[in-house]
């Protein structure tokens, strides 16, 4: 996706936002919201490339009961992992978004958690940082599935990866047991560094 | 407050059960002391004597104690010879700590009544037991998507005592009624949508059978609202907003500004660009008083929204400012805005203590409130005339406030629009230069005693959009102390001459409420856990303890049932305290209350019980 497009969808995305406002805070009088470059409506969701949804809800929030184990669906990859435009870009909408406000312009919190550290309450592997964005959660946390593409939402879960608090997807059943430090007895792979302040 | 609390009143607050305590009434139906009072230069102690119907001289049944804000307490056990002899009597977690213990408990009777940052639990403690068992709690379940939505800690402020009930703000947007005897809920009545970002954080103030509540959410683009509420059922009689046309904000034909720039029609629409008043916050989150002779409320209206003033060109009316309203309809009578256009979020929901005093060599009926911007106000509650504003802290945003206007002087260095740069060392912070933690006033003295911050920031406006909740902010800070070093200080202001007659520095934020008493002692607390007793003439700590978390409550003190004085306050620091938490030494939270008398007053060990809730 170009960055054009991306714009174009987030101008998109917050007018949308803006009319769901006006019906449920007035009832009528669309329109008396400022957005930025909100004349320019395009409308493009290209989603190839990224996990399918029902993939992700698969994806457990916590422990799983009885037999099993749900490794292989808290490893799906960031498809934007490391992606150094995609993560510009979700910086950008972090805070076009009014992330920023909650989490903090630098990600250490405020009225919302930190993202830059190891405490997730409801994960930090990439696919569970997605389904909080997707999904939203109980503490205030909006639900974006709605008003943000799934191709926004990895570029903020990009984003969110950099500043150095997510887990590593390949990591992400580890740190679901909290084995976030440096030694790990029971296999080779350790979370060493992850927990340090940044 | 007004009408006799049935169940309390006559189990506690009677000489029956209460040997120590005396009382009389007066013809307002409020109660005052008689007993071995020194005798209060009358004008200056009428507002001490605004009590909720039912008060007695040992009790504490609004968060100020009285109508008039004061936070003065005619007791006298405690006094500046012995007040070194204080002793750790109990104390009480309400099992809370996530979150910022800004309340002050109550007292009517034999009874403490404490209620809890989220989820806004209440306690009922037996003052006639020792260790003070619980009589009940109450259990709310408010919406943990509140919590959330909340900008600054999921805290609240106090509850109210009257008619036998127990009412407060519950963080989800929803007045409740609770049953004062046995805990059960009586009434609530939703006031607002949680999912549009707004929360309701403040303590209500009960008068004449009316409850008077309003909203929190400066930073989520909120229209800032006070209600009345019928005290009996929970029903709404009047909504009067902070922005918006003259039939929303309740102006009408009775609305005497005394200055002319706020004169005129709609101006709550017309002193913004087109629409941007629908998002412009003016929550009252702070404090209300109330005026029995005037039949007036008083009570500030929070920052303007968003804090980046680029996007709203105008005086912005009537944000950041006062309302004086009659209680009966809640009809404008006078306004005052304290910062128009606010740039720095300089919220004037401070509290504003209704007092006499003599500016001028004239008896005035004022209202003095310290506000976030620095600038101490002796305002005429009848006119609203500014007689006094002067700075009591450290200020450089404004050279002063002028006296024909009522409007500051900018210093345009430090002025944040135009945005999108970071403006240096700007004083106060955002935080203020005292936020919401109640200032007390002596009758005795006829000083004021104030928690002051000496914080500044560093400040850089931002663009941003509305998006139903979410934050409206539009602002990044980062925030440091002080000239001097020391984030705060306790001093003693004469709203008379606007001078500060002595401080007491200190290393941490003093963000707690502060408390005077008949015996000339006054209370407060720093973010570093410290309590401290202080002559209230001289300014000289007479004790000090440390507690187990940083205090951002308000003390309060009360005549227990053994006839002896008592002084509670908590220890749980969160809310606005949280933005120096990287300093070194920062505590951590809590969720305690700790309670304190003479040594001598302090009953002896009880022998272990196996019946519950027996000595």
């Amino acid at each position: 996706m170009t960055r054009a497009a991306v714009a174009a969808v987030a101008v998109l995305i917050a007018a949308t936002a803006c009319q769901r406002d006006s019906q449920q805070l007035r009832g009528a009088g669309a329109g008396d919201i400022s957005v930025p470059g909100q004349d320019s409506m395009v409308g493009v969701t290209d989603t190839t490339g990224l996990p399918a949804e029902g993939v992700l809800s698969h994806v457990a929030i916590g422990d799983i009961a009885g037999v099993g184990n749900n490794t292989l669906d808290a490893t799906i990859r960031s498809p934007f992992g490391g992606n150094a435009s995609a993560i510009r870009e979700g910086g950008e909408e972090f805070e076009k978004m009014n992330c920023a406000a909650c989490h903090g312009y630098d990600l250490k919190g405020g009225m919302g958690p930190n993202l830059t550290d190891t405490y997730w309450r409801y994960g930090g592997s990439p696919a569970d940082i997605y389904k909080t964005i997707f999904e939203g959660r109980p503490q205030g946390m909006p639900a974006w599935g709605r008003t943000l593409t799934p191709t926004l939402i990895w570029k903020l879960v990009a984003y969110i990866e950099a500043q150095g608090g997510a887990f590593p997807a390949a990591l992400a059943d580890r740190a679901r047991q909290g084995d976030v430090g440096d030694h790990d007895t029971t296999s080779g792979s350790t979370m060493k560094g992850r927990n340090s302040a940044p | 407050m007004s009408v006799a609390i049935a169940a309390i009143a006559v189990c506690g607050c009677g000489t029956k059960d209460n040997p120590g305590r005396t009382a009389s009434t007066d013809t307002n139906g409020a109660t005052t002391s008689v007993a071995g009072e020194v005798a209060l230069p009358a004008m200056a102690a009428r507002g001490s004597a605004w009590l909720p119907p039912g008060a007695g001289d040992g009790d504490w049944m609004m968060p100020s104690r009285d109508y008039a804000g004061t936070r003065y307490s005619p007791l006298t056990e405690i006094t500046t010879a012995n007040a070194g002899q204080l002793q750790l009597a109990w104390t009480f977690a309400d099992g809370q700590s996530t979150y910022g213990h800004e309340m002050t408990p109550l007292v009517a009777g034999n009874t403490m009544y404490i209620v809890s940052p989220f989820p806004d639990k209440a306690f009922a403690i037996d003052l006639t037991k020792p260790g003070g068992p619980l009589k009940w709690s109450f259990s709310p379940n408010p919406s943990p998507i509140a919590i959330g939505k909340a900008c600054c800690d999921a805290v609240v402020r106090g509850a109210a005592l009257y008619d036998g009930k127990l009412i407060y703000n519950l963080l989800d947007d929803h007045t409740i009624a609770v049953d004062a005897a046995t805990g059960k809920e009586l009434w609530r009545t939703k006031m607002d949508n949680i999912e549009n970002g707004g929360t309701m954080t403040m303590a209500p103030l009960v008068a004449d059978g009316r409850v008077y509540v309003g909203n929190s959410g400066g930073e989520m683009g909120v229209k800032g609202w006070l209600a009345a509420l019928d005290v009996n059922t929970g029903k709404e009689l009047w909504r009067a907003y902070s922005v918006g046309p003259d039939s929303m904000a309740r102006i009408g034909s009775d609305f005497h500004p005394f200055y002319s720039w706020m004169r005129g029609k709609d101006l709550g629409v017309t002193t913004w660009p087109a629409n941007a008043w629908k998002h412009g916050a003016g929550a009252p989150w702070g404090w209300v008083t109330y005026d029995p002779d005037r039949h007036s409320v008083y009570y500030g209206t929070s920052n303007t929204g968003p804090w980046n003033a680029d996007q709203r060109p105008g005086l912005n009316l009537w944000t950041s400012g006062v309302f004086s309203r009659s209680a009966s309809d809640g009809m404008a009578q006078w306004a005052y805005v304290f910062t128009p256009h606010n740039e720095w979020d300089y919220d004037g929901v401070n509290e504003n203590i209704l007092v006499d005093l003599p500016v001028n060599g004239q008896t005035r009926k004022v209202m003095v409130q310290f506000n976030r911007n620095g600038f101490a106000y002796t305002i005429d509650r009848a006119t609203g005339e500014v007689l006094v504003a002067k700075p009591f802290a450290h200020e450089n945003w404004a050279s002063g406030i002028d006296p024909t206007t009522a409007m500051p002087v900018l210093v345009p260095e430090k002025e944040t629009v135009p945005v999108g740069r970071w403006v240096r060392d700007i004083c106060p912070a955002d935080i203020g230069a005292k936020d919401f933690q109640p200032s007390a006033f002596s009758p005795r003295t006829g000083l004021f005693y104030v928690t002051a911050q000496n914080i500044c920031m560093d400040y850089k406006g931002r663009e941003v959009s509305y998006i139903a909740g979410t934050p409206y902010w539009g602002a990044q800070m980062t925030r440091h102390v002080g000239p001097g070093g020391n984030y705060g200080e306790f001093i003693a202001f004469d709203a008379v001459t606007g001078r500060k007659v002595w401080g007491i520095p200190e290393a941490f934020l003093t963000y707690s409420g502060a408390l005077v008493t008949a015996g000339d002692v006054a209370f407060y607390g720093t973010v570093d856990g410290w309590f401290r007793a202080v002559d209230a003439r001289s300014g000289k700590v007479l004790w000090s303890r440390k507690l187990g978390s940083g205090i951002i409550s308000a003390p309060m003190t009360y005549r227990a049932p053994d006839g002896h004085q008592y002084v509670a306050v908590a220890a749980g620091v969160g809310g606005g305290a949280m933005t120096t938490s990287s300093q070194p030494g920062f505590p951590p939270r809590g969720d305690t209350y700790y309670v304190f008398a003479l040594g001598n007053a302090i009953p002896s060990t009880p022998a272990p019980s196996t019946k519950p809730g027996a000595p």
